[in-house]
């Protein structure tokens, strides 16, 4: 099965993230997605990039977020990958069971942060992360099918 | 980042920045921030400009919100297809009223 790839790599730093959104656009213009899914695939990536920069490098620049992207006949996946901190498993949402249970009228307690897996779960039909060698790895994949198995 | 002005005794905030991210997340939350101790607690947020928005950003709204508290209130409008199909989502629009332009939301607040 023919799979086209491609790898990204950028400093650790906010300002150079939009230019992987740019990238990310383009490339969801050579899958089925468009418009509302193609955005939300960008926000993810885009979450999973910001985590790294965030929790893995702790804000400090002049580390390596690296990206792949993996265009396959029936899917696409990104791989989002740092040499930082691992995060706890503790953190990570488990598919299937409900985020954002908060109540819309209790405003003290109205989620102002920690949003970003939860979305990425909501979107993604896989989310796997993996630590290895010092790498953590963060793979996230959309099948074209909507009905295709998720998990 | 931000263009304000006065209307009806209601304060519009429209940011002119593309992006409402992480980048810039903090910052807008204490623009925010300092606009409401200024004693504004009416507020129109104007999203037109804004294409992008991430969980920081939407943290940022959202704490917004909280600092006006109880006795006032924080409204949107000119939000596109993308960014509100990211509030139904996270379910932020059962939060916030969204309103479909400026103009309605001025028109309904000054009631």
């Amino acid at each position: 099965m023919h799979v086209k790839q491609i790898k990204m790599i950028i400093d650790s730093d906010f300002k150079n993230v939009p230019l992987i959104s740019t990238v990310i656009n383009r490339l969801c213009a050579l899958t089925p997605f468009s418009g509302v899914k193609a955005f939300q695939i960008e926000l993810c990536v885009i979450e999973s990039i910001h985590n790294a920069i965030k929790h893995a490098y702790g804000n400090e620049p002049d580390h390596a977020v690296e990206v792949n992207f993996a265009l396959h006949p029936n899917r696409l996946t990104f791989e989002i990958c740092d040499t930082g901190k691992t995060i706890d498993s503790k953190y990570l949402p488990k598919k299937g069971v409900p985020s954002f249970e908060f109540d819309p009228d209790d405003l003290d307690n109205l989620p102002e942060g920690g949003m970003g897996l939860s979305i990425i779960n909501e979107i993604m039909d896989q989310v796997v992360y993996t630590t290895a060698d010092g790498i953590n790895k963060l793979t996230l994949t959309k099948f074209f099918n909507a009905n295709a198995t998720k998990r | 980042m931000l263009n304000v002005r006065i209307e009806n005794d209601i304060l519009i905030v429209q940011p002119n920045i593309e992006r409402l991210d992480a980048s810039v997340a903090v910052g807008f939350k204490e623009k925010m921030a300092d606009l409401i101790k200024r004693g504004h607690s009416m507020i129109i947020l104007n999203l037109s400009v804004v294409e992008f928005i991430d969980s920081s950003g939407l943290g940022s709204i959202v704490s917004s919100l909280k600092t006006i508290g109880r006795n006032g209130d924080l409204v949107l409008c000119g939000i596109n297809r993308n960014i509100m199909s990211m509030f139904k989502l996270t379910r932020m629009d059962r939060v916030f009223r969204i309103f479909s332009s400026e103009g309605e939301a001025i028109s309904l607040l000054s009631k």
